[in-house]
């Protein structure tokens, strides 16, 4: 049996990669388990989701622990403490990460012991699709690395997409996109080991008094400390100029990031602005730009 | 200490003022409402200092009960029937906050048909949100209750949310003489609250809708619940003597009536149980070797205790005021299954009677006892068997007839 743990964030398409992945494995005639697992469903906030690829009955359920393979969609999370993807990650296992980092780069950077594949899908999907929803192309991704065939993997996508979109010249792009993905990586080796049962005992819980043992224990305080910040893939960027203080990007922003400044016009907390360019798509003026984020400094201007 | 004739209700009320409560998020339901009203009443007099809030509905009442408990305040609210089942939902909130809250349901009967009349179904289906319960038959028991139930709730072992369950009309709107202790007497059993768990501070913005992403952290929460409850009943047996002490009235997690060396039992809680008593002695007069145990303490389920009490008996009839459809009795099954461990253990009959509020009769008591004596030993027992008498049955048949229908 193959494992895949796909690792994304709310919006970018965890769920549809795996399911595009199930697929294909489905079409090439394995029997197939995927599912996804989320928190609160909230765009931008870490999400994984899970294929199980076998020969025979798959007698396993639930998430995955020990992945053969490991699919992160957003370097970001590698930094994450709550989404932690390279958890468990088998020592021969394979972690696909979406990057324009090379291999060895990510290696050395995030002390990865298993075998390391990149490609910058977010730039791709941006070139080739004008979209960050890289669902497919990391369905695309998987499917080559766990050895599918082109064919199946085409027919799951034009399958799975179609669920979701009705778009058919989006549904073309997204297959030309995807046969891209799955072309320009080199065919893998991947040893798969039978899972091995973890070494654990089961216990007896103490009792515990309350100061310790409530819920409460597991809040310092709202959400002013979760910063959101990193979650970004564009940061909204304000064109004064043509604003008109009309206030609806203000009140339409899911974060409540948007303050005015003395002069009344919108201003972003970029510690809480997740890069969801709601404000953007709202602004009746089009006074808001979509400024990529490319480490420290950010460039490249979208237009919106 | 005065001696007065109080209502179920107001001898809540005065437990409620007694224990020095600083807020009352409150909704009026019957049979419920008099509680509220009488406490609203001292409020706007000064003769109690705390303060009075009406909430638009149960869900609200419960959750302003449970935030303001978290505060660090004592905080009193009260309910019935489907005012309890509006609140539900936050039930299993606030228990899982640990917030001492103390919380009176009287018991009334879940629609539809809507009823006023008791039984236990409402207070039954709370039985597993992680607040205690304590059950009364009398007046006296629902003031002296609440008082233990602060105790109980507040003690740092447990920090769990308290039940207080009275009858409706039955106690609720039922006269009888209660003794009413001094406020220094109390304050002597009940100390004023010092909370050592108080976690919202407006100072300190927080979010209490606390996520834990993972069955591994949500277990060790729920199972910590349990184990603070389970620490309860130690905790509850200290209050009772500490209470008998300062007042001479004795309470226990069970109540055994003529025990000792009954080989018929009869097991029920609530109010019906003054009835169930009277039918023992009843019994007794003829010479069967009858007993009764009341269950006072639903959660957490003092096991051992009723273990302890019945595990030699010849027969037991579990009166369950009641139903689970589909199951039958939800205590007979309770009991049953801490018996089931026992070499040596009773026959177990369920009876279920006194659904809404219908009367248990003398007969009926008396058809109990003739199946428990003949129960013994017998092969084959209907279960649960419906409390029902044959008048009661022409009357149903009178209203089929009015109703047009055979
Ligand atoms: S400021 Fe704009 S991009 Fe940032 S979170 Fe708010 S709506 Fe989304
Ligand atoms: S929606 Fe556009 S025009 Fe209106 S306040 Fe925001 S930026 Fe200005």
């Amino acid at each position: 049996m193959l494992k895949l743990r796909f690792h994304g964030r709310g919006g970018q398409g965890a769920k549809v990669a795996s399911r595009i992945t199930g697929t294909a494995a489905f079409l090439e005639g394995c029997h197939v388990q995927d599912f996804p697992l989320y928190g609160a469903e909230r765009r931008g906030a870490p999400i994984s989701a899970f294929t199980r690829i076998s020969r025979g009955t798959i007698m396993e359920r639930g998430v995955i622990p020990n992945p053969d393979i490991t699919i992160v969609m957003d370097q970001t999370l590698l930094s994450d403490p709550q989404a932690e993807p390279l958890a468990g990650l088998k020592k021969n296992g394979v972690v696909f990460i979406n990057t324009p980092d090379s291999p060895a780069q990510v290696k050395d950077e995030y002390n990865i012991d298993a075998q390391v594949v990149t490609l910058d899908i977010t730039n791709i999907g941006l070139d080739m699709l004008g979209s960050p929803i890289i669902s497919t192309l990391a369905g695309a991704v998987a499917s080559r690395i766990v050895g599918i065939g082109e064919e199946s993997l085409k027919n799951a996508v034009e399958k799975e997409l179609s669920k979701i979109i009705t778009d058919q010249k989006l549904i073309a792009k997204n297959i030309e996109a995807a046969i891209y993905c799955f072309r320009t990586l080199e065919l893998l080796k991947i040893k798969t080991i039978q899972t091995t049962q973890r070494q654990d005992s089961v216990i007896r819980m103490p009792f515990e008094p309350a100061k310790i043992s409530t819920p409460s224990i597991n809040t310092t305080a709202s959400s002013l400390l979760k910063r959101t910040g990193n979650w970004r893939l564009f940061k909204p960027f304000w064109d004064h100029d043509v604003c008109t203080k009309c206030m609806i990007c203000v009140t339409r922003c899911p974060e409540g990031c948007i303050s005015l400044n003395e002069q009344g016009f919108p201003v972003a907390d970029y510690e809480h602005c997740k890069g969801c360019m709601i404000c953007a798509e709202e602004c009746p003026k089009k006074g808001i730009k979509a400024v990529r984020e490319s480490g420290s400094d950010s460039v490249e201007v979208m237009g919106t | 200490m005065k001696k007065e004739m109080l209502t179920g209700n107001t001898a809540a009320a005065w437990g409620v003022r007694l224990a020095e409560i600083d807020y009352i998020p409150a909704f009026p339901i019957t049979p419920q409402t008099e509680i509220i009203e009488t406490l609203s009443g001292w409020i706007s007099e000064g003769a109690m200092d705390a303060r009075f809030v009406t909430m638009d509905s149960e869900h609200s009442m419960v959750a302003a009960a449970g935030a303001a408990s978290a505060t660090g305040v004592r905080v009193f609210t009260a309910t019935s029937s489907q005012g309890l089942m509006y609140g539900f939902e936050m039930l299993y909130t606030v228990a899982g906050w640990r917030v001492p809250l103390v919380m009176i349901n009287v018991s009334r009967g879940l629609s539809s048909p809507i009823t006023l009349g008791p039984d236990h179904n409402d207070i039954l289906a709370a039985r597993d949100s992680g607040f205690l319960q304590i059950h009364c038959e009398n007046c006296q028991e629902v003031l002296d209750s609440v008082l233990m139930a602060y105790r109980l709730a507040e003690d740092e072992r447990v920090l769990l949310p308290v039940f207080v369950n009275l009858d409706g009309f039955y106690l609720s709107f039922t006269r009888e003489p209660v003794e009413i202790p001094d406020m220094d007497e109390v304050r002597r059993f009940l100390p004023s609250y010092k909370p050592e768990h108080a976690f919202f501070n407006a100072n300190r913005p927080m979010a209490q809708g606390v996520a834990v992403l993972g069955g591994a952290y949500y277990s060790y929460f729920k199972y910590q619940m349990h184990l603070a409850s389970q620490k309860a009943l130690d905790v509850y047996k200290e209050i009772c003597r500490d209470f008998e002490k300062e007042f001479g009235r004795k309470y226990d997690a069970i109540e055994e009536y003529r025990l000792e060396d009954a080989e018929y039992v009869l097991i029920m809680t609530n109010s019906f149980s003054t009835m169930g008593k009277a039918a023992v002695n009843r019994a007794r007069d003829q010479g069967i070797k009858a007993g009764l145990l009341r269950l006072r303490l639903l959660r957490p389920f003092p096991e051992e205790d009723i273990r302890n009490a019945i595990r030699e008996k010849k027969s037991v009839g579990v009166i369950d005021q009641n139903i689970s459809v589909g199951k039958g009795g939800i205590l007979y099954s309770e009991v049953a299954g801490c018996l089931y461990n026992e070499k040596q253990r009773p026959f177990l009959i369920s009876f279920i009677g006194g659904l809404g509020g219908k009367d248990i009769s003398p007969q009926e008591f008396e058809f109990i006892f003739g199946q428990l004596i003949k129960g013994a030993g017998a092969e084959k027992v209907e279960s649960p068997h419906l409390l029902y008498t044959q008048e009661e049955w022409e009357e149903m048949q009178k209203l089929k007839e009015i109703a047009g229908k055979e």
